[in-house]
């Protein structure tokens, strides 16, 4: 019973001591600005309603996410299901997709910031291949940007998703996939019919991590286009991060509370939905 | 019982966490009188940090070498990354400090970073006397009590022109007014040149095409009048200087790329005379520094102050101008940073300007040869010019952001205007300002 103080005390100093600060400095004025810490109330929660900003970055932020989801898992399951069996170059090709999951996100987005720029190096590949000028802004379009970096994070991620379908599809047992043969249905409809329900707690695992991963995003949107262009991709926490910056520490904690809260409104029925299809297993 | 005992436990664990969690910048002095040792006094023993940022941190290399030799006590440079100043306002709020940093001097950062609660102040400083009258009290000071010492020529925003291509058209004057710089951009449009060039995807520089326009109205109280909420941005002023700038881009004056072009693309399109006009501030002549030689620079690069009434520059102090002592709460090494602080603005002022290259800010201390003409103009500018909205303002909206987004196409004038007006207003409220 014991050891468990250490690993208790942790997960109190960083996360449930910071979890019920979220929740008191929500309603004060601490700020960079003076020193004092006054209580006011629901006025945090009051401005940020009324200024609008709040529900274009949580819009954004729901967006990048729904985005992710989709884009991680399928490339996920697409390389989970080409990778699937045992050949020595599967296994390599695995390793490689699970690269860029090791990697450093500031990292991954600062590659892609350079890969991207008008100038960069796929502008230039399509130029060369094209044989004609080509210097299109990936990150400076108002409407598609929050696309490419969805497409980058997934991206990052890809590898993680194709590891839990991997596992996902070595645990389907052979019975069920020769009774399926047996009873004559094609690869196809074995793929559809047999394996993919059977692969329903991964696709929870999956989606649960992509949605709530992204909604917690920073690293690589800012690395790669810091909320710009226009703030088409100020995603919550970018917006947190400024304002918490300018010394409005209220405000910011504010603001990580609606998040918490969003978060965790989401997370439980999109959970509890996922559940409700694993039951037929 | 058990249960009993753990509730106890539990709640004890939280009311201490409480307490450890409370903002660690609650007590600061009180008291402004300040001693200031010999500059060259022995400090064996002693290491001073000092915050930097990554344009700033090589700044005291060779006061720090100086000091070392004269007093025995080391100062280490911690680089601390980008966006420099919500960095130093994380770590302050959370009780990091250290003995010196590089700040932004004017009243509203000074506010940004509760200079009362967090600094020392710098009050009767050795080397005031013997700075240039009128730079004196430029800035550094907050409700009437020193807390920043100034050590380079505060940047002034105004116009870089490339001297090739304004030669090139016949021009031999610089425009004496904005409109006759409008005037002359519109002459050098026709003739196939780019006049202007705006760095939209870097996006800092924008406010300064709305504040040289405001130079005149801030001369006459603008910022005061904000200040104390009896103008507003969306008022005809700002919001003019906002529509007038949407006006020139929509007109074609600036480059094609606006939108994507950079920080480092406006250095190099003004060097290579693509562009006629940069308005920018000092740190832009510092990246043309490193893209070129004085001589080169000279003979390309000139600078003139505009507005709308002439040729007044509009000055706004930057972190890499000006340095504040922290309160930490050491005496010894409180007393220690203020030392070295009058050593650099006292026996090591020369060597330092002569390291950097730049304008002396004393009048007993020649400038070193070799300082480039344009800033030498920059600094000729200074005593005429008038604050800009981080100078005289009491919060700091991202005007600059909201302007990025009007030449991105998502916002209009007014828009702008109101969300800066809207953040100002929280600012103004969280820094406890008058009227809000």
């Amino acid at each position: 019973m014991w050891f468990l103080v250490p690993a208790f005390a942790i997960l109190l100093v960083f996360f449930v001591l910071p979890t019920l600060f979220n929740f008191v400095y929500a309603f004060t004025d601490w700020s960079g600005f003076k020193s004092e810490i006054n209580p006011v109330g629901f006025d945090n929660f009051v401005d940020l309603a009324s200024s609008g900003t709040l529900f274009s970055a949580l819009r954004i932020t729901v967006v990048y996410a729904a985005l992710v989801a989709v884009f991680q898992n399928v490339f996920g399951f697409a390389l989970a299901v080409l990778l699937e069996r045992d050949t020595r170059l599967n296994r390599v090709a695995r390793v490689f997709f699970l690269i860029p999951v090791l990697m450093s996100a500031l990292a991954v987005g600062y590659l892609f910031q350079a890969l991207l720029k008008p100038d960069g190096s796929v502008n230039q590949l399509i130029s060369a291949v094209a044989r004609q000028p080509f210097d299109h802004g990936w990150l400076a379009d108002n409407t598609w940007t929050i696309v490419v970096v969805a497409l980058i994070h997934s991206w990052k991620w890809m590898g993680l998703s194709m590891l839990i379908y991997l596992a996902g599809l070595k645990t389907i047992p052979e019975d069920v996939m020769e009774a399926a043969r047996i009873d004559g249905a094609s690869r196809w409809r074995t793929f559809w019919a047999v394996r993919s329900p059977l692969l329903a707690p991964a696709v929870t695992f999956n989606v649960a991590t992509a949605l709530l991963g992204s909604m917690n995003g920073f690293d690589i949107v800012q690395a790669t286009t810091g909320g710009g262009p226009a703030r088409t991709t100020e995603i919550l926490n970018i917006f947190i991060y400024r304002t918490f910056g300018q010394g409005l520490f209220a405000q910011a904690t504010t603001m990580s509370l609606v998040l918490f809260l969003l978060v965790a409104l989401m997370a439980f029925p999109v959970i509890h939905l996922l559940r409700k299809r694993e039951e037929i297993l | 019982m058990k249960r009993w005992t753990s509730t106890v436990a539990v709640a004890a664990a939280l009311t201490l966490g409480l307490a450890a969690c409370s903002d660690p910048t609650a007590d600061g002095p009180a008291d402004t009188t300040v001693s200031w040792p010999d500059p060259t006094g022995r400090l064996d023993g002693v290491a001073l940090t000092i915050w930097a940022a990554q344009n700033s941190n090589t700044v005291p290399q060779k006061v720090i070498e100086g000091f070392r030799a004269a007093t025995g006590a080391t100062v280490e440079v911690v680089t601390i990354p980008d966006p420099y100043e919500q960095g130093i306002q994380t770590k302050v709020a959370t009780g990091d400090k250290p003995d010196l940093a590089f700040w932004q001097p004017t009243a509203s950062m000074l506010t940004a970073i509760n200079a009362k609660g967090n600094l020392q102040p710098l009050t009767d400083a050795p080397w005031l006397p013997s700075m240039a009258p009128q730079l004196r009290d430029i800035t550094g000071l907050l409700d009437g009590t020193r807390y920043a010492a100034l050590v380079t020529s505060p940047a002034v925003e105004g116009v870089y022109y490339n001297r090739e291509v304004f030669a090139a058209h016949g021009v031999t004057a610089p425009p004496r007014n904005f409109d006759e710089m409008v005037a002359l951009a519109r002459q050098l449009k026709a003739k196939g040149v780019t006049p202007f060039y705006e760095m939209g995807a870097d996006r800092w520089a924008t406010q300064w095409w709305v504040q040289v326009q405001l130079a005149d109205a801030a001369k006459s109280g603008l910022w005061e009048r904000i200040n104390t909420g009896q103008e507003k941005f969306t008022d005809p002023t700002v919001l003019g200087a906002i529509r007038k700038y949407r006006a020139l881009i929509d007109e074609g004056l600036f480059n094609a790329d606006i939108r994507t072009a950079t920080f480092d693309d406006q250095g190099t399109a003004l060097l290579d005379g693509k562009a006629a006009m940069v308005v920018q501030v000092n740190s832009f002549f510092g990246q043309l520094q490193a893209k070129a030689d004085t001589a080169t620079l000279d003979k390309k690069i000139g600078f003139f102050p505009i507005s709308p009434s002439g040729n007044v520059g509009t000055f706004i102090p930057d972190q890499s101008n000006a340095l504040v002592a922290f309160a930490t709460g050491d005496t010894k090494r409180e007393a220690a940073a203020r030392q070295l602080l009058a050593y650099w603005m006292g026996p090591g002022y020369q060597d330092f300007l002569a390291d950097r290259n730049t304008v002396s800010l004393q009048t007993a201390v020649p400038d070193p040869a070799g300082v480039p003409q344009a800033l030498r103009d920059v600094h000729a500018a200074l005593p005429a010019s008038v604050g800009s909205m981080q100078a005289q303002a009491v919060a700091n909206p991202d005007l600059f952001l909201n302007l990025a987004d009007m030449i991105a196409g998502t916002t209009t004038p007014e828009q702008v205007a109101k969300a800066t007006q809207d953040q100002f207003t929280q600012l103004a409220k969280a820094a406890g300002a008058p009227g809000f």
